[in-house]
């Protein structure tokens, strides 16, 4: 495990030219074993009184990369979304177990069938201009932002909704074509960010707003400036709708270098890092100057699963039983202590255990065995040459593994253990912007891994992964290439199913078919660990709304 | 050297960088890589891809794409990044002033201390300075860059405290004027020495080599046979040997360049090299073809330099025989 920790580390030192970085699940670990500061859990209501910290000061946060533009609303990245959420607020915002809480909206009602809700505004919410908040600007952010730029609503929602109306100056009513089950969680600050028409909607294109680099929002900061490459600074909200914000302001740094960050944060240059480095994690828990939190939510991305899928339609891994070897050759265990140093888990199903009511803790998936997997590729005719290479009718059972080159160590791990058990596995790092087309432009891979967020509703994350219909060129869909019309039917049935208890056993039900059939295999569930100077507390990791109720000692 | 030759060369400048602007276009658009899944990220669907496609012009046939982007440059428009939806030439401009101060203080650094250094190498051949020296340098020359600014943060900005350790100013304190310059100057001081390392220690050598040589050549033995005084043999033997550092000079402006990237990464540093880098990650097309045409058009301008100084340096040189 030592020799293992410092060539990761060497690695990352190599890396550091291409952006050596954490992958899309960020890092860390499930909160027991990590210390945590009793306000960082509290829902947004929750007030400072257990604490001593003094009103006031400025927390400083390093951000990973330099976002471009701070309009949320017109972009799924993580950069726009990690720094530019706390400018704004969704209609609903969610709580650290993924429960819609009140947030623009003040209540709701859904409609016996499932096709209309009725959200109820606050009456006392004002843009950081100083004009009212009102219906019509969450009619404008849908209509000319949302359902055209935001990828993942979308894609999501664009088809299913069929109208979003201001009935008066405070009440927004959605209508859908069918019953649509997931509209609450995806009305967050992260899914659905409100913009004010009066600023947005001046017949400027919205991709290029001059208001995407001088936000006005809600939130609970306010935009003071933005220097590309280097800072964005905001100040407190004084009319903030809610309690808070505690502190003066806030300056997020643009720091690439993970290891920069982290040496920023010990040495006081700043406060606050969305995530730690794995090989780092030890030293700075054991350390009392610092807190360690960590949440399977990121801004840009919630719920990640690792998941390795195979192509359906090349021969070697059509074979279920090669699949199903595979599956039983890998340690999930070696992935979280080698890759994730502790920071994650074994993915028990295939929807994530952070969407507790959709995700089917009693799934089937395959144990380690390497003997079961020997076994399993014997019967199916793969014979062990003398290289230690299993060959079929002269063919050898050879396969490409391709992935992003952040995740080289999952592929390293790959090649290892299916080496053991007579696979030659060739290693294919691939840029995201190459890795799109070539896996589902050309479909040329034998397997891959993809850090798949199932997002806050399987509907936004898990759909696109086994839905037959989004077979295609479109990036990070359907990768298998899976087609079963039973799985088909069962994704269409969840969408339409609006009352949560009546959705869990459609998704169990999935979940069983695509366990026993093993279009995938799913890896491990990856974590994000936020850090902080201990002489700040109040944060609440989950949401990009993160220091909304945050403190800070002076320095 | 005449005017007509230095107009000649003028002249050249604009097709010069036009001819690279294109081929870099090409190589760009031919290598593989979707800019879109960088916007997409995760998600989208076909209608998205398709929309972004059509909004940025990609689903047009190439020839049609490098046509109406050659118009635009030619009339001034490098067009507008993809990720920022703002003109791609002010995204640039407006991340160059922070690596100009960068890569010149470095080359400031890099030029003068490593000829006072070569110099004081040279002054005996073999002696104890001499030896440390070129050791020092030979190991300095020798360590991968990323290895140098990873150790130069972790000792002397980390355990030392000597240094801060990230970005251009403190974030804070809001400063002014004398005091925001020494604070950009305590910021700037450690990565300019990174960036300069390797330079300096070039020329550290080539200084050294030079003007060795020159003492024994005969215009130097005669100098000083006529009893010339010794900052006056200096002055002669060093504007020869300072034609090697000139011409390095010219060709590592790009290399300085590529090392600001990293230098960049590692200190938080806010400039062009940073911008490089994750533009040709998320492949913003129009962004990187705007710092690929800045970075040419330094090379080129300073290669003319060097061409110039050549002549001052060494009168032996002229350009006016090829008019």
């Amino acid at each position: 495990m030592g020799m293992r920790t410092r060539t990761a580390a060497l690695a990352c030192v190599a890396l550091v030219a291409t952006g050596c970085g954490r992958d899309d699940g960020g890092s860390g670990e499930p909160t027991d074993g990590t210390t945590s500061s009793p306000a960082a859990t509290a829902t947004p209501t929750a007030d400072g009184t257990s604490t001593e910290t003094a009103e006031g000061g400025t927390l400083t946060v390093a951000i990973s990369s330099d976002p471009g533009s701070l309009n949320p609303a017109i972009t799924t990245s993580g950069a726009v979304h990690t720094a530019a959420e706390t400018f704004f607020n969704g209609l609903v915002g969610l709580d650290a177990d993924g429960a819609p809480v009140p947030e623009l909206a003040e209540s709701w009602e859904i409609a016996d069938d499932g096709r209309t809700y009725t959200f109820t505004l606050r009456d006392d919410v004002t843009w950081h201009d100083g004009e009212p908040f009102t219906a019509d600007d969450v009619v404008f952010t849908f209509e000319d932002a949302l359902l055209e730029l935001h990828a993942r609503t979308k894609a999501s929602m664009g088809s299913a909704l069929e109208s979003v109306e201001a009935t008066d100056d405070h009440t927004v009513v959605f209508r859908f074509a069918e019953p649509y089950a997931p509209l609450l969680q995806q009305l967050n600050v992260t899914e659905a960010p409100i913009l004010p028409r009066h600023v947005y909607g001046d017949g400027t294109a919205l991709e290029e707003h001059p208001a995407n680099a001088a936000p006005v929002g809600t939130g609970p900061f306010v935009f003071e400036s933005y220097t590309e490459g280097s800072e964005i600074r905001a100040t407190a909200n004084p009319d903030y709708f809610k309690e808070g914000p505690f502190l003066d302001g806030l300056v997020m740094r643009v720091i690439p270098d993970e290891g920069t960050q982290l040496l920023a944060l010990e040495s006081g240059e700043v406060d606050f890092l969305w995530g730690v480095p794995g090989p780092d994690l030890a030293r700075l828990q054991d350390d009392p100057d610092f807190v360690l939190e960590s949440t399977p939510s990121n801004p840009g991305g919630s719920n990640c699963i690792m998941t390795i899928g195979f192509n359906l339609e090349r021969p070697i891994t059509a074979d279920p039983a090669v699949r199903r070897a595979v599956g039983h050759a890998l340690d999930r265990d070696r992935f979280v202590e080698q890759v994730l140093f502790g920071q994650g888990q074994v993915a028990q199903a295939p929807i994530s255990s952070g969407i507790p009511w959709a995700h089917a803790a009693d799934t089937e998936l395959p144990a380690h065995d390497v003997e079961e997997a020997r076994r399993l590729l014997d019967e199916a005719g793969w014979v062990e040459g003398d290289d230690g290479i299993r060959a079929k009718d002269g063919g050898p059972l050879a396969i490409d593994f391709v992935h992003f080159p952040t995740f080289a160590k999952y592929g390293e791990l790959v090649r290892e253990q299916l080496g053991e058990v007579g696979f030659d596995v060739e290693l294919v790092a691939l840029e995201p912007p190459v890795f799109g087309p070539t896996v589902f432009g050309e479909d040329d891979f034998d397997t891959n891994v993809i850090s798949y967020c199932n997002g806050p509703d399987p509907e936004v994350g898990v759909r696109r992964m086994y839905d037959s219909a989004l077979i295609g060129d479109v990036p990070f869909t359907n990768a298998a290439q899976y087609r079963n019309p039973e799985v088909d039917r069962l994704l269409e049935e969840a969408s339409q199913t609006v009352d949560p208890e009546d959705r869990s056993p459609i998704y169990a039900e999935l979940q069983r078919i695509v366990a026993a059939e093993l279009p995938y295999l799913w890896l491990v569930e990856t974590v994000g660990t936020r850090a902080w100077n201990a002489r700040c507390e109040g944060f609440q990791p989950h949401t990009g709304l993160f220091a909304e109720s945050a403190r800070c000692a002076d320095a | 050297m005449t005017t007509r030759y230095l107009l000649r060369r003028l002249a050249q400048l604009p097709p010069s960088a036009l001819l690279i602007l294109t081929a870099t276009w090409l190589l760009l658009h031919l290598a593989p890589g979707d800019p879109l899944v960088a916007l997409a990220g995760q998600y989208g669907d076909e209608a998205y891809y398709a929309a972004m496609r059509e909004r940025f012009g990609l689903d047009q046939p190439l020839p049609q794409q490098l046509a109406t982007y050659l118009g635009n440059v030619l009339r001034g428009d490098l067009g507008t990044s993809y990720v920022r939806g703002r003109p791609a030439l002010s995204v640039v401009l407006e991340r160059l002033p922070a690596t100009l101060l960068l890569a010149s203080t470095a080359l400031l650094v890099s030029t003068t201390v490593g000829v006072a250094l070569g110099v004081l190498a040279a002054r005996r051949g073999g002696g104890r300075t001499d030896v440390s020296l070129r050791v020092t340098t030979l190991t300095l020359y020798a360590m991968p860059a990323f290895w140098v600014a990873q150790l130069a943060v972790l000792v002397l900005a980390y355990r030392l405290g000597w240094f801060p350790i990230h970005g251009m100013t403190d974030a804070r304190r809001s400063l002014s004027g004398l005091a925001a310059a020494g604070d950009v100057l305590h910021h700037l001081l450690l990565p300019a020495a990174v960036l300069a390392a390797g330079e300096l220690a070039l020329n550290v050598r080539l200084v050294r080599t030079g003007l060795l040589e020159a003492s024994r050549s005969d215009y130097i033995r005669t100098a000083r046979a006529k009893g010339a005084p010794g900052h006056r043999v200096l002055y002669h033997a060093l504007r020869n040997a300072l034609l090697p550092v000139v011409t390095v000079l010219g060709n590592r402006i790009g290399m300085f360049f590529t090392g600001a990237v990293l230098v960049e990464v590692v200190f938080a540093w806010p400039g062009v090299g940073r911008l490089l880098l994750t533009s040709a990650q998320s492949r913003d097309l129009p962004v990187l073809l705007a710092i690929f045409l800045i970075v040419a058009g330094a090379v080129l301008v300073v290669n003319l330099l060097v061409d110039i100084l050549y002549t001052w340096l060494d009168p032996r040189i002229s350009y006016a025989a090829h008019d």
